[in-house]
């Protein structure tokens, strides 16, 4: 490649046909103008006339300029010009690209992928084999040609992860796989971790190690929590740097449903620091419905906090027994439970038909034994909708017959009678402990306190299903905790009191966890390890690196203390976990993360992102010349005096059409329907059925086009051009009325047709059909036409027909009519009967008829003949011989105006029947 | 259909290529007809509104549809009404159809033949709603009345004759009557010389009707030019069309001139109209000045 002032070619020697301007300039100069030739009627006026002067014009200098410049351009264009042209070869051998591949790069990924890109480009120019590695997911080493990788690009993405030791090690034992030297380009995100200094040695051991790395700091954003009613907000940047604001959206659901931000805030990292704490204060209602923090502006899955259940307090009412004790405010059967409820749940108190329309999520009922009916009603119905009811036991339950003989419905088991004391003054033995939690029930992986004792508990009777709901039991045996669900929800009772009269189980920290794992509550900071012993964890939607949410129902469950603590990766991924009613979330950074960024031994290559691409510039300079050259022939043509407004826009019509050609062809498809919609509804469409006979399709469209044109001249109904209507396909509602002319051999419409069809015409619309028939054969009679329209009429929705009556209000919603001819003259033409009852009123010429339109017309006159005109208003069909028919086609056209209006103004007309009621009462 | 079937394809073809020369020029007529009708000339149509003349009773052959109930219903009699039978005046109309006539300077401008029937036929509407008699002047088509006729006009005016310059008809003039003669009058002035004074020798009064298109009135041609003729026959070079402007607009001019003696000799009107102009306005000052001769 030849290099001119910053300019490369590829081509150069083209560059010598520059030299052949000169004598081209000399060429155009000496061809004078075309004549042109005119039409001109006037040039009997002309003839004999002389001119002035007899010299023609030359070509002027700047058209010749113009010229010489465009072929200029198509030299210069040709020669292959580049910009930025590349002076290093790019190496050869082969190349390796090693990836992070994590969050922190996801938020430029794209640039990224626009270098490597340029850097695959490249490679493939210089036939080197490449092969791509991503360090969060490692593979084989595949040396392949850097096409094969360019079409691969798109689908490379980061992950939510950073590389961990396990998967360094897989990278360093693919790396020995392979035999031979390298060099090798490494796409860093920018954040450490760990063994990556014994990777990058392992890389130089090969060859050169160029590293890519972006400048600036990675942003990232811990797990909120709640503190104080109020949400903590912690972002966190890799780089102390200046002062920076950046702001936090709170993402979620509206009442809706529809995802939107609900909130945001700024935080500010002060200049040298590497953190920003925020608060963010919301009402409940709103807090509730929050799914996820993120950092405006970031596109990573580290930048997004997913919140779960410790961001979602619950409503918790409270209902107990004994109200009448005021002041004991410790011996209170909730005092305990509202201490351990008030920092993580909203609690509500009141009587139960006042709780239940508040839908709370749990109810808990302390000591209560006695419910009313209807109580008990909303009560189970509420359970059975998905609530949670949790009972306490206490003096009045143990000395009541509830779940005695029968198990109530809102009790898991039946009691004994009264209960029983263990280890008090009066009673032998000592006070029971707890026994450890089994597995399967909520509590497994709690440990149990020694000190908890129990002194006094309501007993279960032994039953078939008591083994299947015990979820904790005492040492000996007895069960301490029961469990049924109903319908969607379940009813937990504790056997021993909520305060510490029988046991101090609500005193210890126990108590707590228990309530946290039968979601009663939900603790306020993200859970730790133990907390979560004996879990396991259902992925519902896990992250990508991008931060989008992707289904996670195909990926395996993680046990408890793994969700909490172990590092992620591809078998634990960020994301949205969950596990019986509750709901936790993983997020990518841990509560007191901090980002480090990574820092790269001396001597290694670090270049940032930007890439300065070598642009060609043969594609501009030949358009450049196109562009000259359509100058020219404006200029040609003006020069001439040939340039008319109507030439020019010819020209700018054709450019425009050709490109508008490329770029909207997909479109049309689906602006089709939507058009012949519009173009149905904007203006009165007439519209024909399409019978598939191509002559009698064309007929009823050049007679309604007729009729549309006498209707638009006559009287006030404009209508625009007629339609044909496949009743499979189109939309009837648009159409008033419908002219079906019915041919022997059209198809029979399908059962959804004929359904539109009914709706249609219950809907007041109108079919004429006609069977085009009635010079040979009458009404009634067996003709082809007349039995194919018995058959099509079969299905419809048609009510009782009569012909015509004399007083029908057809005969005179505009004209004044008796016959309805169109090419033939029948009299049977069959409308809506009557109602039986229609009466004549006295004095008046026709009767009080029903009120509405026909639904049908139906004769055999070809009307649709009469009126079809051509596209120059002249008919198209002769009606009688020679001129002697106009008469019966004008009253053609008047029966299809009387019928448009009929169809439009219902029966207006008849009103008339009225006036002498309207007169007298108007008292004249 | 029928007539399609039994007159074969080439006849139907025919018809079909002849119809499409003309654009839709009944509706158009009949449009531009509507909107003189809706001013000041509407009472003077010819209609419901009839002239009442005399009630005669009932004679055998008489349509029940004729009688008239409300004089009936007075007595025992049924009465027909009659209405005045009124003598009615013969327009002659002769649109040239020569090639200097097909002639468009622009796409969005009408042709000054299509301008010329639509006009003929317009006033030929108007005319027949009237009551007058309209026909061609020649053979092909004496005057009668009735809308069968504006049909046959529209029939006549399809076709085009193949002349250059078709000098005016006027055989067949029937005395005494009227005449509308639509035309560029570009091509040989003596042919409109000897119809017009033979027109006068039978004492038809009429009008001539100059169409123009505007750029015949405008000449902004320029440059190296040939000017042809509409049929190719006619062909003038020059080197520099503007100068020829002002030579050939005296011409035209001296040539408007002559006109103006000729009619003013003979009795006649003579009206100009562009083509690029409204074509309302041409069809009002036409059944002015035809109208104020017949009644």
């Amino acid at each position: 490649m030849t290099v001119l002032a910053g300019i490369g070619f590829t081509t150069p020697w083209l560059l010598l046909g520059l030299l052949g301007l000169p004598i081209l300039w000399l060429l155009l100069r000496a061809i004078p103008p075309a004549p042109k030739r005119e039409v001109f009627p006037g040039v009997t006026l002309l003839l004999g006339l002389q001119d002035d002067e007899t010299v023609s014009d030359r070509t002027p200098w700047w058209l010749l300029l113009l010229r010489l410049l465009a072929v200029a351009a198509i030299i210069v264009g040709l020669a292959g010009p580049v910009l930025n042209p590349s002076g290093d070869k790019g190496g050869d051998g082969p190349l390796l690209i090693v990836l992070d591949a994590t969050w922190a790069g996801a938020t430029r990924w794209k640039a990224r992928m626009g270098l490597m890109d340029a850097q695959l480009a490249k490679a493939g120019h210089n036939g080197r084999a490449v092969a791509v590695l991503r360090l969060s997911v490692p593979g084989n080493l595949v040396f392949q040609s850097a096409d094969v990788w360019r079409g691969r690009l798109a689908g490379l993405e980061p992950e939510a992860w950073q590389p961990s030791g396990e998967q360094i090690n897989s990278v360093l034992a693919a790396l020995e796989a392979v035999e031979g030297d390298f060099d090798s380009f490494w796409h860093g995100d920018g954040l450490e971790y760990d063994r990556r200094e014994e990777l990058l040695t392992a890389l130089e051991a090969r060859g050169d190690v160029t590293v890519f790395q972006g400048v600036g700091a990675v942003l990232g954003l811990t797990p909120a929590f709640i503190a104080d009613g109020a949400i903590e907000l912690r972002a966190v940047r890799s780089v102390a740097g200046p002062a920076r604001e950046v702001t936090i959206l709170a993402q979620g659901r509206d009442p809706a449903g529809i995802a939107r931000v609900l909130a945001s805030v700024p935080a500010r990292f002060k200049a040298g620091e590497v953190q920003a704490t925020t608060t963010l204060s919301l009402p409940a209602e709103l807090r509730a419905r929050i799914t996820g923090f993120e950092i405006q502006g970031q596109k990573s899955a580290g930048a997004l906090s997913l919140a779960d259940d410790g961001l979602r307090r619950r409503e918790v009412a409270m209902i107990a027994g004994r109200d009448d004790r005021e002041g004991l405010e410790l011996l209170s059967p909730l005092h305990y439970l509202n201490q351990a409820l008030v920092p993580s749940a909203d609690l509500l108190e009141g009587a139960i038909p006042d709780l239940i329309p508040a839908n709370p999520d749990v109810i808990v009922l302390a000591d209560v034994a006695n419910l009313s009916g209807t109580e008990e009603t909303a009560l189970i119905e509420w359970v059975e909708t998905g609530g949670m009811l949790l009972r306490f036991a206490g003096p009045r339950m143990a000395a009541s017959d509830l779940s005695r003989a029968d198990e109530h419905p809102l009790m898991p088991v039946r009691l004994r009678a009264g209960g029983r004391s263990v280890g008090g003054a009066m009673s032998w033995g000592e006070p029971k402990e707890l026994a450890p939690f089994t597995e399967g029930s909520p509590f497994y992986g709690l440990s149990v306190p020694d000190d908890v004792r129990v002194t006094s508990q309501v007993v279960a009777q032994p039953d078939p299903t008591l083994a299947n709901r015990v979820i904790a039991a005492l040492s000996d045996g007895t069960p301490l905790v029961t469990r049924k669900s109903l319908g969607l929800g379940q009813i937990v009772l504790f056997h021993v009191t909520a305060n510490a009269e029988w046991s101090n189980l609500p005193l210890s920290g126990l108590f707590v966890e228990m309530l946290e794992r039968l979601a009663v509550s939900s603790s306020a900071k993200p859970p730790a390890a133990a907390d979560l012993e004996g879990t396991t964890w259902r992925p519902l939607e896990v992250l990508n690196g991008f931060g989008d949410l992707i289904d996670g129902a195909t990926l395996p469950g993680v046990a408890g203390p793994d969700l909490a603590e172990a590092p992620a990766g591809p078998d634990l991924r960020p994301g949205i976990y969950d596990s019986g009613d509750r709901v936790l979330a993983r997020n990518v950074l841990g509560i007191d993360a901090r980002l480090v960024s990574a820092n790269w031994p001396a001597g290694t290559s670090v270049q940032g992102l930007s890439v300065a691409r070598e642009v060609l510039l043969g594609g501009w300079l030949l358009g450049l010349a196109l562009a000259l050259l359509t100058l020219d022939v404006v200029a040609s043509l003006a020069l001439t005096g040939r340039l008319g407004t109507r030439r020019v826009a010819n020209v700018l019509t054709g450019v425009i059409v050709c490109g508008l050609a490329v770029m909207g062809t997909e479109r049309v498809q689906a602006q089709q329907d939507t058009r012949h919609a519009v173009a149905a509804t904007s203006e009165l469409v007439l519209a024909h059925v399409l019978t598939g006979n191509q002559q009698v399709d064309d007929i009823a469209r050049a007679g309604l086009q007729g009729l549309s044109d006498t209707l638009f001249f006559r009287t006030s109904i404009e209508p625009s051009t007629p339609m044909g209507v496949d009743l499979e396909r189109d939309e009837l509602a648009f159409f008033p009325m419908l002219y079906w002319p019915i041919t022997p051999d059209q198809p029979v419409p399908s059962a959804e047709a004929y359904a539109r069809l009914n709706t249609y015409l219950r809907s007041g619309g109108l079919i004429l059909f006609d069977t085009r028939d009635s010079h040979i054969a009458s009404f009634g009679t067996a003709s082809p036409n007349g039995r194919m329209l018995q058959k099509l009429a079969a299905s419809l929705d048609i009510p009782s027909l009569e012909p015509l009556p004399n007083d029908h209000v057809l005969t005179r919603t505009f004209y004044l009519l008796q016959d309805f001819p169109g090419r033939h003259n029948s009299r049977d033409v069959w409308v809506e009967a009557a109602p039986p009852d229609a009466e004549q009123a006295e004095g008046m010429p026709f009767r009080n008829l029903n009120d509405g339109v026909t639904p049908v017309v139906i004769g055999g006159n070809d009307w649709a003949g009469a009126w079809a005109t051509d596209r120059d208003g002249r008919p198209l069909l002769p009606v009688g011989r020679g001129f002697a028919g106009e008469r019966q086609r004008e009253i053609a056209y008047r029966f299809g105006v009387n019928l448009v209006m009929h169809v439009l103004t219902g029966n207006y007309k008849s009103d008339q029947v009225h006036v002498p009621a309207l007169l007298d009462r108007l008292g004249q | 259909m029928n007539t399609g079937r039994a007159s074969g394809p080439s006849l139907r073809e025919r018809s079909e290529a002849e119809a499409s020369r003309l654009p839709p020029l009944l509706a158009k007529a009949e449009h531009l007809a509507g909107t003189v009708l809706m001013g000041e000339h509407g009472r003077r149509r010819a209609g419901m509104g009839d002239d009442f003349w005399q009630y005669r009773p009932v004679q055998i052959g008489d349509s029940k549809r004729l009688i008239d109930h409300r004089r009936s219903a007075r007595g025992d009699m049924q009465y027909v009404r009659e209405r005045e039978w009124q003598i009615a005046q013969s327009v002659m109309l002769w649109v040239d159809q020569g090639a200097s006539m097909r002639f468009a300077s622009q796409a969005s401008l009408p042709s000054k033949i299509d301008r010329a029937r639509l006009l003929a036929l317009a006033i030929a509407i108007l005319l027949v709603r009237g009551g007058e008699r309209v026909g061609l002047t020649g053979t092909s088509l004496p005057p009668r009345r009735g809308n069968t006729q504006i049909l046959r006009l529209a029939d006549a005016f399809a076709h085009d004759t193949p002349d250059e310059y078709a000098p005016p008809e006027h055989r067949a003039m029937t005395p005494h009557s009227r005449a509308l003669f639509l035309s560029d009058f570009l091509g040989n002035l003596d042919e409109v010389k000897l119809a017009l004074t033979k027109a006068a020798d039978r004492g038809v009064r009429g009008v001539l009707l100059q169409v123009l298109d505007p750029e015949e009135e405008q000449f902004s041609y320029r440059g190296r030019t040939i000017f042809e003729s509409v049929g190719g026959g006619l062909a003038h070079e020059t080197l520099k069309a503007r100068d020829l402007r002002d030579k050939y607009l005296d011409r035209l001019a001296k040539r408007r001139d002559e006109l103006t003696q000729l009619t003013r000799a003979t009795g006649w009107q003579l009206g100009l109209h562009h083509t690029g102009d409204s074509a309302q306005s041409a069809l009002l000052w036409l059944y002015r000045a035809l109208d104020g001769g017949v009644r």
